[in-house]
């Protein structure tokens, strides 16, 4: 799923307030651009074991490298740097805002890599990166609906154009539950492999509904209505009725929604008057979640559990 | 299906008013009806993902069709293309 088409430039990993980055040296190379979506902790690199070290990848480093390269001689910690420089790196993230001396600045100066001071630990700045990377290099898909936050699910609605996505979206925000996006939803797989849904930037918090135009959610209900992504959990196809379909009437669920192969489980729930839609599937929600938790449906409840 | 390609020759292209004539048109088929710009797909039925295209003076989209109507949808669309979305006389 990773395509590496285009670089992310060492700016917008900057931007990113979660990453904590608190001083850059050798700034004027801040538009390097990482090429591999994963983030490199060199260890064994430094110390002359260059093989998997790669050139367009980012590097962080721990306590481990900055304490192996203090305790060795200058002439040695000089020929350990360059080499390890020399394979030209986007950048460099220091963690936990240990000092760095003249000699990395001025080795990674003249290879053009960037020294970012970050004030979190290793750990959580290869998770952080890595995630940011990730949304960035995997493969992104479209998909028409709402994505709607719902008990701390990710609820993806689709349904026919004027069938009432939105609609059903608004009276949800306006229960307290939150949107992810409207119309047009972004896919990609997070680091964990799971598709993960946001908005397009330009349309984010907006939402369309027939009579009223387009309005701003966040404006209306607070900037707490809306969510920046969300994990896809469950999918709720809304339909028109027709006598002719049959409908799961017994709480069977063996539908499912694919988004980059993986299965979603979804429900097909028709519309027609006086079926309310928002409580509908507020329901099929919490009906998710019980089932998930292993309590019984009602062929179960009636026929006993079968043996798997 | 049809399919068919269309210079965008307003001044504005695709902005908020043409795009919602445009998404008010394919509302009135019944085909599900596509617009291609660059590498994105949208729905011409929704007007928010019209507006993300962000397409301008100049740029060519496909449009796709494919339903009972299809073949006057495109006609239609095409023509409202050619007009201008009745913007500029």
């Amino acid at each position: 799923m990773i395509r590496i088409n285009k670089g992310i430039e060492i700016n917008k990993i900057v931007d990113q307030n979660d990453l904590k980055i608190v001083k850059i040296y050798n700034k004027k190379w801040v538009t390097n651009k990482i090429k591999h979506p994963r983030a490199q902790k060199p260890g064994l690199a430094i110390a002359g074991y260059l093989k998997y070290l790669s050139r367009g990848r980012i590097q962080i480093f721990g306590k481990t490298e900055i304490g192996y390269l203090n305790q060795l001689d200058p002439e040695k910690k000089e020929m350990q740097l360059k080499k390890f420089f020399s394979i030209k790196l986007p950048a460099i993230v220091i963690s936990e805002k240990q000092p760095v001396d003249e000699l990395i600045i001025s080795i990674a100066m003249k290879y053009k890599t960037p020294i970012l001071i970050s004030n979190l630990n290793s750990s959580l700045l290869t998770s952080r990166i890595s995630s940011l990377l990730y949304r960035h290099f995997s493969k992104k898909i479209k998909i028409n609906g709402v994505l709607m936050d719902i008990l701390g699910l990710g609820i993806l609605i689709k349904g026919d154009s004027g069938i009432g996505k939105s609609e059903t979206a608004l009276e949800l925000v306006n229960k307290g539950y939150n949107l992810v996006a409207d119309d047009l939803i972004e896919f990609y797989l997070n680091s964990n492999d799971e598709p993960v849904g946001m908005s397009i930037e330009k349309i984010k918090g907006w939402i369309e509904v027939r009579g009223l135009g387009i309005i701003n959610v966040i404006d209306i209900f607070g900037a707490g209505a809306v969510l920046e992504e969300k994990r896809l959990d469950m999918v709720v196809n809304l339909e028109r009725w027709s006598n002719k379909k049959k409908y799961d009437r017994l709480g069977e669920g063996d539908l499912y929604f694919q988004v980059f192969g993986k299965d979603i489980p979804m429900f097909d729930i028709p519309v027609a008057p006086g079926r309310d839609l928002s409580t509908l599937i507020e329901v099929a929600v919490k009906y998710f979640i019980s089932r998930k938790n292993g309590n019984k449906s009602f062929i179960e409840h009636i026929y006993g559990k079968e043996e798997k | 299906m049809t399919e068919e390609k269309i210079e965008i020759i307003n001044k504005l292209g695709l902005h908020a008013r043409a795009a919602a004539k445009l998404s008010h048109l394919a509302n009135t088929f019944d085909s599900d009806i596509f617009i291609v710009y660059n590498e994105d797909k949208v729905n011409a039925k929704s007007l928010l993902g019209i507006l993300t295209l962000a397409a301008s003076i100049g740029n060519y989209i496909s449009i796709i069709a494919d339903g009972k109507d299809e073949i006057r949808a495109i006609k239609e669309i095409k023509n409202l293309f050619k007009k201008k979305f009745d913007e500029e006389s």
